[in-house]
C-alpha cells in the first residue's frame, strides 16, 4: 500500500489570487523520518503543511502521502494522519475529554484503547484533574496539548505539526520531543514546522529552510552547512544567511533612533 | 477623553466582522459608500416616505369637506413628541437583542484592553458600537424623515430639534443597554461559580427564558402598538417622572412655547443621559475584564467511553461523534441556544393571543387551521433554522471536519439526523400542547402528526443544502453560521416545499372550513387517505433529491476545504 517514501511533493504550486504562497515545491520524506520546516513568517510553511492534509488545494502539482493521493483519497489520507495546526481553533464547548472522545471516536479507535490512551496522554501533559472543564477556560499551552493529544491519539503513521511546541510548558515540551524520537522507532514519519531553530538542530534528521514560497536548502546539519558555506555553524548562523537576513546590525541601529 | 480614540474604536467594531468574513482578505479595501449603505438607504426611504406622506396630508387637507380635523402643524407636533420615547423602547429592545445574540469570541475586542484607551473611552464607543446596524439605520430612516416633513411644513426648527432628540434617545437606550450587558455577565458568572456542573443546564434554560421573555414583550408591544401609539401622548404625560420620557415631554412643552419648562427636561435629560454614561463606565471599570470561571462538566478521573443509543440505531462512530459533538454545541453555545426559541415563541404567541394575554386573534374556538398552524410551523422553523445554520455552527473550529477522516455521507447523515430529530421533538411538544388547548379530533390529530412528518424531513433536507451553500464560519462579533441572502432562500425555498407538501389536503380543508363550497368532500375518509398519501409521497421525492443533493454537496464542501 505505501510507496518508499512517506510524503511526496511534485512541483506544487499555491496561489492566492497574485500572491504565490508556495511556488513549484519538490520534496520527498522518507517512513520513519523526522523533518523540520524552517523559514520567516509568510514563507509557505503552513500552507505547505496544510496541502499535505488536503485543508488546501494546491494550484499545481501533485501530494502523495503514504503512497495515497491526498486529492483523490482525502478520508484514507487523513486516516494516517495526525496534525496539529499552528492556532488551535478547537471546539470550546466541550471539555477537554470530549474533546478527545470525539477525536478518538472520528478516527475509530476501539472503546477500550480509547480509555487507556486519553487516561495516558492526560496524565503525561499533566492535564488530569482539568480534563471536565470547558476547553474555553484553558490557557494556550493546555489547547495545544489537547491539540497534540488529538493528534497522537489514532497511532498516526504520519504526523504533521505547525508549530507544535508553541506555548507548551518545558516539561511537556521534552516529553513531545522524546514522544516523537519513540515513534520514529516505530516507523512514525513527522513533519513539523517551528521557529525555533534549537529544537529543529536537535531532533530533525533533515531540515527544510523555505523562503517567499521556494526551498532553499534542504539536507542534514552537515549538508546545510555546505550549502551556505558555513562550516561548523550552528543552524541560526545558517538560517540567517540562506534567508538573506543576517545583516541585523543595521536594523537594530535604526530601531535604536 | 481622546475623540480619535473612540472613533478608533467605533470604526474597530464597525469593521470587526466584515474583514473576518471578505473571500478576498488580503489586501482588502473598503468602499465608503458601500460600508455606510444601511444609513444611507434608511436616509433616503425617510426622505421618501416623508415627501409621500407630505403629499397625502396636503390632499387630506385640502378637502375642506373633512370634518374636525386638528391644524396641521398641531398634529404634526404631537407625532413628533412621541417619537423619541419609541426610539427610547425600539432602542432597548434591539440592542438587547443583539447583545444576547454575540457569540463568546472576544479575540477582536480584548486589544483594547492593553492599549492606552480610557474606560470612558471604551464604554462611549461601545454605546455607539451598540446602536450600529439595524437600530441606528431607524434612528437616522426617521430623524431624515422628520427634517423633510417639517421643511414644507414650516416646522423646520421643531423638526431639527426633534431629530437631535431622536439621537439621544438612541444614545439614552444603548448607554441603558450597556449597563445591563455589563450586569448580566457578572449575574451569569454568579449563577455559573454557585450551580457547579450543573451550570451548563442553568444556563440552557435560563438563557431560553430570557430569550422568551423579551420576544413575549415585544410581541406585546407590537401587537398593541396601534393603541400603545394612540395613547403614548398621553402615558407620557403621566408618567413623567420616568426619565425615559423626558426627553419627549422637553419637546412636548417647547412645542407649546413653554420654554422655562422644555429647558428643565431637557436639563434633566442630559443629566439622566450622563448618569447612564458614568453607571456604565463605573461597571466596566469594576467588572469590565471580569471573566466568567470555568464550567466543569464532568468530575474529573471517572471518563468511561459511552457506546450509546446512537451505535445501536446504526450510525457508524464517526456520526454518532458528530451528533454528540453537535447536541453540546447546541446545548452550550449561547448563540445557537436561540435557534430554540423561535419555535417556542411560534408556539407560545397563538396561546397567549387565544388566552387574551395579548390581543391578535381571540376566538378560543378550535379550529382546523389553527390545529395545522401550531402543529405545523414550529416543527418547520425548526428544520428550516436548525439546517441553514448546521454547516455554518462549526465555525473556526471547521478546519477539524475537513482534516478529520469524515465523508461526504457521515457529515451529512450526523447532520440531517440532528435536524430531524429536533424537529421531530418540536413537533411532539407543539403536538401536546395543541391537543391540550384546542382539543382537536382524533383524526385531525393523527393527519396533522403525519403531515408534521411530511414537512420535517424534506425542509430539513432543503434546509441543509442550503447550509452547505450558504455556510458563513465567521465567529466575530456575531457568529453567522449562514450569509443573510440564503436565509431568504431557505425561507422561499421551505415555503415553496411546504405549500407544495400540503397541497393535495386543500380541497380537504377547504370543504371541512365551508361545507358549502365542495360538497361531500368534507369528512370523506377515503379522499382524506388519498391526499394524505399524495402529500406523502410528495415529501418522499423532495426528502430523496435533497438529501442526493447535499451529500453531493458535502463532498464538494470537503474537497475545496480552505482554511
Amino acid at each position: 500500500m505505501y510507496s518508499q517514501f512517506a510524503v511526496e511533493l511534485k512541483g506544487v504550486t499555491k496561489r492566492y489570487n497574485e500572491i504565490v504562497a508556495v511556488n513549484n515545491l519538490n520534496l520527498t520524506l522518507s517512513t520513519g523520518e523526522i523533518f523540520g520546516l524552517l523559514g520567516p513568517n509568510g514563507s509557505g510553511k503552513s500552507t505547505t503543511l496544510k496541502m499535505l492534509i488536503g485543508l488546501v488545494q494546491p494550484t499545481a502539482g501533485s501530494v502523495n502521502v503514504l503512497g495515497l493521493d491526498v486529492q483523490k483519497q482525502p478520508v484514507e489520507v487523513k486516516r494516517l494522519v495526525g496534525y496539529v495546526p499552528e492556532s488551535p481553533n478547537i471546539y470550546e464547548f466541550l471539555t477537554g475529554i470530549e474533546y478527545l472522545d470525539f477525536i478518538a471516536d472520528v478516527y475509530g479507535v476501539p472503546p477500550a484503547e480509547k480509555k487507556q490512551r486519553i487516561t495516558e496522554y492526560l496524565k503525561a501533559m499533566q492535564l488530569e484533574g482539568r480534563e471536565g472543564d470547558m476547553i474555553n477556560s484553558y490557557s494556550d499551552g493546555m489547547k495545544k496539548k489537547i491539540s497534540l493529544i488529538s493528534a497522537f491519539i489514532h497511532k498516526p503513521k504520519l504526523l504533521i505539526l505547525d508549530e507544535p511546541l508553541n506555548a507548551l510548558d518545558p516539561r511537556s515540551a521534552r516529553i513531545v520531543k522524546d514522544f516523537l524520537h519513540e515513534l520514529k522507532g516505530q516507523g512514525v514519519t513527522t513533519i513539523m514546522s517551528t521557529h525555533v531553530l534549537e529544537i529543529a538542530e536537535a531532533i530533525c534528521d533533515r531540515i527544510g529552510i523555505m523562503y517567499q514560497g521556494q526551498l532553499l536548502a534542504l539536507g542534514n546539519m552537515e549538508e546545510l552547512r555546505k550549502t551556505a558555506s558555513l562550516p561548523g555553524s550552528g543552524l541560526e548562523d545558517i538560517f540567517l544567511r540562506l534567508t538573506g537576513t543576517e545583516d541585523l546590525r543595521a536594523v537594530v541601529e535604526e530601531l535604536m533612533k | 477623553m481622546n475623540w480619535k480614540n473612540v472613533l478608533f474604536l467605533v470604526r474597530v467594531e464597525r469593521k470587526s466582522g466584515r474583514l473576518i468574513r471578505g473571500i478576498k482578505a488580503t489586501r482588502y479595501r473598503e468602499n465608503g459608500f458601500l460600508a455606510y449603505w444601511p444609513y444611507w438607504t434608511a436616509a433616503i426611504i425617510g426622505v421618501l416616505s416623508a415627501l409621500l406622506a407630505n403629499y397625502i396630508v396636503s390632499l387630506v387637507y385640502s378637502q375642506a369637506a373633512v370634518p374636525n380635523l386638528p391644524s396641521l402643524g398641531h398634529a404634526t407636533l404631537s407625532v413628533f413628541v412621541i417619537l423619541p420615547t419609541i426610539v427610547v423602547v425600539f432602542s432597548l429592545v434591539f440592542t438587547l437583542l443583539q447583545q444576547i445574540q454575540l457569540s463568546g469570541v472576544k479575540a477582536s475586542t480584548q486589544v483594547m484592553y492593553w492599549l492606552p484607551i480610557t474606560w470612558q473611552e471604551h464604554t462611549f464607543a461601545s454605546i455607539i458600537a451598540n446602536l450600529l446596524g439595524f437600530p441606528l439605520a431607524v434612528v437616522v430612516g426617521l430623524a431624515a424623515g422628520v427634517v423633510t416633513f417639517s421643511i414644507p411644513n414650516g416646522l423646520i426648527l421643531q423638526g431639527l430639534l426633534t431629530a437631535l432628540a431622536l439621537f439621544a434617545a438612541a444614545f439614552l437606550a444603548s448607554a441603558a443597554t450597556e449597563s445591563l450587558r455589563i450586569l448580566q455577565v457578572r449575574f451569569i458568572g454568579a449563577v455559573y461559580k454557585s450551580s457547579g456542573r450543573a451550570a451548563i443546564w442553568v444556563r440552557f434554560v435560563g438563557s431560553i427564558l430570557f430569550f422568551i421573555f423579551f420576544y413575549v414583550l415585544y410581541f406585546y408591544v407590537t401587537s398593541g402598538f396601534q393603541s400603545f401609539l394612540q395613547n403614548l401622548n398621553h402615558v407620557q404625560s403621566t408618567i413623567w417622572y420616568v426619565p425615559f420620557v423626558w426627553l419627549a415631554i422637553a419637546l412636548s412643552y417647547i412645542f407649546n412655547g413653554l420654554f422655562l419648562q422644555g429647558g428643565l427636561f431637557i436639563s434633566l435629560s442630559a443629566l439622566f443621559i450622563a448618569g447612564l454614561y458614568y453607571l456604565a463606565v463605573w461597571l466596566n471599570t469594576e467588572f469590565g475584564l471580569y471573566e466568567p470561571p470555568a464550567i466543569t462538566v464532568q468530575k474529573s478521573g471517572i471518563y468511561t467511553p459511552k457506546t450509546g443509543l446512537l451505535g445501536k440505531l446504526g450510525f457508524s462512530s464517526v456520526e454518532a461523534a458528530i451528533i454528540r459533538k453537535d447536541f453540546r454545541a447546541f446545548t452550550r453555545r449561547r448563540e445557537l441556544i436561540s435557534v430554540f426559541i423561535v419555535p417556542i415563541i411560534i408556539i407560545i404567541i397563538p396561546l397567549l393571543e387565544s388566552q387574551g394575554v395579548i390581543s391578535g386573534a381571540t376566538t378560543g374556538q378550535t379550529s382546523l387551521t389553527l390545529v395545522g398552524t401550531i402543529f405545523l410551523l414550529p416543527a418547520a422553523a425548526m428544520a428550516m433554522l436548525l439546517g441553514e445554520i448546521m454547516i455554518g455552527e462549526e465555525g473556526q473550529a471547521v478546519w477539524r471536519i475537513y482534516a478529520s477522516p469524515i465523508s461526504a455521507k457521515n457529515l451529512v447523515k450526523s447532520k440531517y439526523f440532528f435536524v430531524t430529530l429536533f424537529s421531530t421533538i418540536i413537533l411532539l411538544v407543539a403536538g401536546i400542547v395543541g391537543i391540550a388547548f384546542y382539543h382537536p379530533s382524533l383524526r385531525e390529530t393523527i393527519v396533522a402528526f403525519i403531515e408534521g412528518f411530511f414537512i420535517i424531513f424534506p425542509i430539513g433536507a432543503i434546509s441543509l443544502y442550503i447550509g452547505f451553500r450558504g455556510a458563513d464560519f465567521s465567529e466575530t462579533r456575531r457568529a453567522r453560521m449562514v450569509r443573510q441572502e440564503w436565509t431568504l432562500v431557505s425561507f422561499f425555498a421551505a415555503a415553496i416545499a411546504g405549500a407544495a407538501i400540503l397541497a393535495p389536503l386543500v380541497p380537504y380543508v377547504i370543504a371541512s372550513l365551508i361545507p358549502s363550497s365542495i360538497p361531500g368532500l368534507a369528512g370523506n375518509s377515503f379522499y382524506l387517505a388519498i391526499s394524505v398519501f399524495s402529500s406523502g409521497v410528495i415529501s418522499l421525492i423532495i426528502t430523496a433529491v435533497f438529501y442526493q443533493i447535499n451529500i453531493s454537496s458535502a463532498r464538494e464542501f470537503l474537497r475545496k476545504a480552505e482554511v
